[in-house]
């Protein structure tokens, strides 16, 4: 019956004030909200150990990161094995690598496979199913014979393309189809949702030979591992330091370079985190953002307690005189929180929810030309969440219902009765707004700051001159099937191989250059504006004394012809010709950028530059046959893009793929319909995809930023919401504190400009500590995200000035608008306010 | 400048009418009221009689709703905002019930205040003013102490020598010992008298027949009218 009473007097008291209660609620379900939102996103894409079907953790192992190519680096599997064997630190391992392969073609009796499609392969050992403990849904995995040298090709599928090509027909097992233009056989389907290691459509068998070499090789491939029961991550790294002293010690000479300066060569990491480690601290920044916004959020609360406990401070104390026990209010103060943070939570999961939703979204178009999304890149919010949302609203519950309540409880409550108000608030109270009020002003600097930096970086990058013209220009990607052009280093056939490769790359841009709406065409390993990363080069005779105090640069594969379609000139020197297509030929083309540092006198044709990696490893040297303008490679917002560009020849070197870039007039359609034709026309068993225009092509690396980049929106938004809210709520309370203040003053004759200019200048010195110590912070967090994303000088202009100022316009009218309502009152009502 | 008569403050037929959602509430009704230099006035009355509400519009901290109101000769009774803030800074002191000293500041800065609004006065001449005021209460010796540190008789004084600081023509005091005991409330009285013994003009609103007697005249109001004007040793005409 009490409790009943009580429960209705809380209700009373919430109903009574609705903007309060609401606003209570609201900011309530946005930190909470946040909360479990990203517990979700963090969790399902980096922190959530991955299990799949076993007890231990699947972790990955690889060499050390290269940090200059901002990529994963893949270990020689016999050092990974001798580690595995020496150390027993693994449950079992595995080796893969990635890549593409074409099913289908004009042999295929599936109607979407007519033309061959590009798959994502994953090139795998034998244990890849049983190890992750998920079988096929039909057919079988991989076994032994499939391994052998002269064993039939076999593919299993996943259960997307089985559904989207194969029309889910169960009838495809053992059925031959063409892999890259040769015969194989379909052995399996996987499970819906399985695409392990990372974002397989199909996988392929790796040669027994590979997997388990019998010494060491060039090969390198990343490694898959289950840890072994009671083995932690910390313990496998240990121990493969202690093999990696072992390597070092031992390694022949050819084998060095894969031995980093500091030693660490093989490394164990959490599985998920490995394939981020390039947007890690992106992902740690968003952590702490969404941290602040949380405190944000609970100095909001907070203030919004601590108005209420000045506001009901006397009816407390009434009731404390006329006998209520302490017990009593301190559990009506408590309803009232559990129905706030309640409502509060389930509004939260909504928020959560959609928010999940929006993201899945997001990724799903992010990744929607290249398929590259990985498998656990699709959040939920799963039992773990709502755990966390339940202990953070229990958590709530106590902290803003006892809060006010031992506030409340703890006063003088005859002081109180007498003096009203005065007596109860005072100087500890005002330092408290004070300090809350600084508080918003420092995280909401930095939240804004980070928010802005991130989003402006992607702006400009997106809006960045990469030195080429990407109007009415088409990109795609075109690969050799292997079997057709194969590889045979080591052998005499090599050269002839490299020749036959580069030729029909020459005679698919031959028959695209004469097409009637086709301009020009270019070809590349990466084009313009994308393929970051960069080598160390010395220039004959200026060699630094360390490989790495030498310059470097990124290097390109290109067919002669090319710079016209790309709006690019050769500036000194020339294009590459049939010269530099013979075997041993060494030319190089250098941009404007390296010939103005290095050869500022104009004479860069004819001198000779090679590359300079660890260890001592050189490359040969090559000359210098022309200059070409400059153009940049890679995101300009990546810190592996480079300005500084060297071109190779593709003619004698004969790549397997190659970006194509296409000049074209009139419409996008028909250039593309050209496009296929062209290709098809040489040869239809060679690839073509990914085509999209060159303006979208320059957005995909930085998609997964962008997209990072709109959830700090997101997050810029709800702060710039909270702070204002937030600032002025504080700001007002605080000013409203001193109404009897005022009026004294207003008594005595201050005038009312003087007044104001005090909040002013109150407000000011406020600002300037809030500005100062969240600028500082800012530029420590930018700081740290700036080892993975080059921060342009405009964002850094827009975010470090704009924000500064924003809050400082916040801080204005957060000051002036109370500072106002105050003095229109008479100074007899304000010196009686209560 | 001031009438030649000596009038200081002269009210007429003032009114002052509060709003409440629907409710006209009238705290004073056809005020007529004439106030010489150097006269020591006591306002006295039950509880919401209006008495406060008198004192705040001759204090100019709120505006009537009707009638005039002359102070030195000047109409004073439509000024803006600045106008009035000049004039209470210039020509009135106040002394509140509940001190009103700024917690933040110290007895010196406190007595300070109001001249520190105040242009034609430099700071050495300000300086002396509070070390003048202070020296009149005696409290010269608690000048760096902040309120918290006074007992509540002393808070008074601080409060008294930031009314006469800046020479006012007029003190208002609005309980000035509603807040004392006996012994405090007897020092702040004597103080007054001192005050006007020195040719100060003061406004006191008081529940204490006490302390009102020690006025010259008394004004009694009952219901938003002044209901009597008498000189201090003339008996009540309410009960209050």
């Amino acid at each position: 019956m009490s409790l009943s009473i009580e429960f209705k007097y809380s209700m009373r008291m919430l109903l009574k004030k609705p903007l309060f209660t609401s606003l209570t609620i609201l900011i309530v379900a946005i930190g909470l909200g946040l909360t479990v939102y990203t517990f979700s996103l963090l969790n399902g894409l980096v922190f959530k150990p991955l299990y799949l079907n076993g007890e231990n953790e699947i972790v990955a192992i690889e060499a050390q990161f290269d940090h200059n190519h901002l990529s994963r680096r893949a270990a020689d599997p016999y050092h990974v094995n001798l580690a595995a064997k020496q150390l027993g630190i693994f449950e079992n391992h595995g080796f893969f690598t990635e890549g593409t392969t074409f099913i289908g073609g004009n042999s295929s009796q599936y109607s979407a496979l007519f033309t061959a499609k590009k798959m994502n392969a994953s090139y795998t050992s034998v244990n890849i199913f049983d190890m992750t403990g998920i079988q096929p849904l039909h057919g079988r995995g991989f076994i032994q014979d499939d391994f052998v040298d002269g064993a039939e090709p076999v593919v299993v599928l996943s259960y997307d393309v089985w559904q989207q090509y194969f029309n889910a027909d169960p009838k495809v097992i053992n059925q031959q189809v063409a892999l890259d233009a040769m015969p194989g056989r379909i052995v399996g389907i996987m499970p819906e949702g399985f695409s392990f290691p990372d974002k397989a459509q199909i996988w392929q068998p790796l040669n027994e030979r590979i997997v388990n070499p019998v010494e060491a090789t060039f090969s390198s491939y990343l490694a898959f591992a289950r840890l072994a029961e009671g083995v932690t991550i910390e313990e496998a790294q240990a121990g493969l330091d202690a093999i990696n002293q072992q390597i070092a010690s031992s390694i022949k000479e050819d084998f060095n370079f894969r031995i980093p300066d500091d030693g660490r060569y093989l490394n164990v990491l959490p599985y998920k985190q490995a394939s981020i480690t390039q947007y890690y601290n992106i992902f740690i920044a968003l952590l702490i953002v969404v941290f602040l916004i949380l405190l944000l959020a609970c100095i909001n609360v907070s203030n919004l307690l601590l108005a209420r406990v000045n506001e009901r401070i006397k009816e407390v104390a009434i009731r404390l005189a006329l006998g209520i026990p302490r017990k009593k209010l301190m559990i009506q103060m408590l309803w009232e929180s559990v129905f706030i943070c309640t409502i509060g939570g389930f509004l939260a999961l909504l928020f959560a929810a959609y928010g999940i939703e929006l993201t899945n979204n997001m990724f799903n178009q992010a990744f929607a030309i290249n398929n590259e999304k990985p498998f656990w890149w699709t959040l939920n919010i799963d039992s773990q969440a709502i755990v966390i949302l339940v202990f953070s609203i229990i958590a709530m519950v106590l902290i803003t219902g006892l809060f006010p309540a031992y506030k409340a409880l703890k006063s003088d409550f005859n002081a109180v009765i007498r003096d009203g108000t005065r007596g109860a608030l005072g100087k500890k109270a005002a330092n408290i707004g004070k300090a809350l009020v600084i508080s918003e002003i420092v995280l909401s600097c930095v939240v804004l700051v980070m928010a802005t930096v991130l989003l402006s970086t992607g702006y400009f990058a997106s809006k960045a001159d990469y030195g080429v013209e990407t109007t009415s220009r088409l990109t795609a990607q075109l690969q050799l099937p292997p079997e057709k052009y194969p590889v045979r280093r080591d052998t005499e056939h090599n050269y002839q191989d490299r020749i036959n490769r580069s030729q029909v790359f020459y005679r698919i841009k031959s028959a695209i250059d004469a097409m009637p709406n086709i301009n020009a065409s270019a070809m590349m390993t990466q084009l313009p504006g994308t393929g970051e990363g960069t080598s160390f080069f010395e220039i004959e005779g200026r060699a630094a004394a360390v490989y790495n105090e030498n310059p470097y640069s990124n290097n390109e594969l290109i067919a002669s012809d090319s710079w016209r379609a790309l709006g690019m000139k050769v500036i000194q020197g020339r294009d590459f010709d049939h010269r530099d297509a013979e075997d041993g030929a060494l030319s190089i083309i250098i941009n404007q950028s390296i010939a103005s540092a290095f050869f500022p006198n104009g004479d860069a044709v004819g001198k000779r530059v090679r590359r300079a990696g660890r260890n001592g490893q050189r490359g040969d040297w090559f000359t210098i046959v022309g200059v070409v303008s400059d153009t940049f490679h890679g995101s300009t917002m990546s810190s592996s893009s480079a300005s500084y560009n060297s071109y190779h020849s593709m003619d004698n070197l004969g790549p397997m793929r190659q970006y194509i870039a296409v000049h074209y007039t009139g419409d996008e359609k028909t250039a593309t319909a050209a496009l296929m034709q062209a290709v098809a026309s040489v040869d239809s068993d060679v690839g073509i995809y990914h085509i999209q225009t060159y303006d979208n092509l320059i957005q995909q690396p930085m998609k997964l930023l962008l997209s990072v980049s709109k959830i700090f929106l997101f997050c810029g938004v709800v702060a710039v919401i909270l702070a204002a809210s937030g600032i002025y709520a504080m700001a007002s309370n605080s000013i409203l504190t001193r109404t009897q203040e005022i009026g004294v003053r207003r008594a005595i004759g201050a005038p009312d400009k003087k007044i104001m200019l005090m909040f002013l200048k109150q407000a000011a010195t406020q600002l300037l500590i809030g500005l100062a110590l969240g600028i500082t912070l800012s530029i420590v967090l930018t700081d740290y995200m700036s080892n993975t994303i080059v921060i342009n000088p405009e964002s850094y202009g827009i975010a470090l000035v704009g924000i500064p100022l924003l809050i400082t316009f916040m801080v204005i009218i957060a000051t002036y608008i109370p500072s106002r309502s105050i003095l229109r009152l008479e100074p007899s009502d304000a010196l009686h306010y209560d | 400048m001031q009438n030649q008569d000596n009038t200081l403050v002269a009210l007429n037929a003032l009114d002052k009418i509060f709003y409440t959602d629907d409710v006209e509430t009238h705290a004073l009704e056809g005020i007529n009221l004439t106030i010489r230099q150097g006269e020591f006035i006591s306002i006295a009355g039950p509880s919401g009689c209006g008495k406060s509400t008198l004192l705040s519009i001759l204090g100019l901290l709120d505006t009537p709703t009707n009638g005039n109101y002359q102070l030195s000769g000047h109409n004073v009774t439509s000024l803006d905002k600045d106008e009035r803030a000049l004039i209470r800074n210039e020509k009135i002191g106040f002394i509140f019930q509940a001190f009103n000293l700024i917690s933040d500041l110290t007895v010196q800065e406190n007595v300070e205040l109001p001249l520190s609004y105040r242009s034609d006065i430099s700071k050495r001449e300000r300086q002396q003013l509070v070390a003048d005021a202070l020296k009149q209460v005696d409290m010269q010796h608690r000048a760096n102490h902040f309120p918290s540190q006074l007992s509540g008789g002393q808070q008074q004084r601080v409060a008294v020598a930031r009314a006469i600081a800046g020479k006012p023509a007029i003190i208002l005091a609005d309980e000035p010992t509603g807040n004392l005991d006996s012994k405090n409330a007897g020092a702040v009285m004597e103080l007054l008298d001192k005050l006007h013994a020195n040719g100060a003009t003061i406004c006191m609103v008081t529940h204490d027949p006490r302390s009102a007697s020690r006025a010259d005249r008394i004004i009694e109001i009952f219901d938003g009218k002044v209901v009597a004007d008498r000189p201090s040793e003339t008996p009540s005409a309410i009960a209050i």
